[in-house]
């Protein structure tokens, strides 16, 4: 009769433990991500003399909070901001990493003038 | 992953990732105008084949590739990316083109 000894169970618990703190969680990243582009664009409209600042204010904030995070990540955020005018726009990304551990996740957001998607990638170190 | 090298440290070099870029878009939309119903395939297309490129290169990274295609029509478009890494062997480049009816940054 197989029965697993009492090693063995702290060691998967542990194991368990361990990848849940360094897992690349969609979620939580999202959620971050939502709150930086709200506080740097929400409520405003396009404006061309403005946009640099506020790509430049989202990923910033973005990569600030996701360092503090204190995972074991490189992270990779990128931001577009586009006028809403009738134009089409199509993005696309692949990656060649780990399945495992690596993830991504991509918000996108909109207001009456403009639309703002922000992708970021992260890479288990 | 395989092991490539003897353990030296290696640093992305942007000039060769900028060229293999350049050459997969001018053969996936070079000469073409923008068309909403292909547009989705160019995109896949070209970061597709810009991996298989870059991996091809046989060195040991891990590559994020992002292509947008924007058709031309007088809309503000801005990007801006961000990058927590390690500076030493790390790196990006981006690759901007365009033709007539079309931008394609890749």
């Amino acid at each position: 009769r197989y029965c697993c000894s009492p090693a063995t169970i702290t060691v998967l618990h542990a194991f368990v433990f361990v990848s849940c703190q360094t897992a690349f969680v969609v979620d939580e990243v999202s959620t971050i991500i939502k709150e930086s582009v709200e506080g740097a664009i929400g409520g405003n409209a396009y404006q061309h003399s403005r946009v640099n600042q506020w790509t430049t204010n989202v990923v910033e904030q973005s990569l600030s909070q996701l360092s503090k995070l204190g995972k074991p990540f490189k992270y990779i955020v990128t931001c577009v901001i586009m006028q809403k005018n009738g134009a089409g726009l199509q993005t696309a990304s692949s990656c060649f990493w780990d399945n495992t551990t690596d993830g991504s996740c991509t918000v996108r957001w909109e207001n009456k003038s403009m639309y703002c998607i922000v992708s970021v990638f992260g890479l288990a170190i | 992953m395989e092991e490539y090298n003897s353990g030296e440290e290696v640093s992305f070099n942007a000039d060769e990732a900028s060229v293999s870029v350049k050459e997969c878009i001018e053969v996936i939309i070079g000469g073409l105008d923008y068309n909403q119903n292909k547009v989705n395939q160019w995109t896949a297309s070209i970061v597709e084949h810009s991996l298989t490129q870059l991996v091809k290169q046989g060195r040991p990274f891990k590559f994020i590739v992002n292509c947008a295609i924007m058709q031309k029509s007088g809309a503000g478009l801005h990007t801006a990316n961000s990058c927590y890494w390690d500076t030493a062997t790390d790196g990006s480049c981006t690759v901007r083109w365009e033709n007539r009816t079309m931008y394609c940054v890749v």
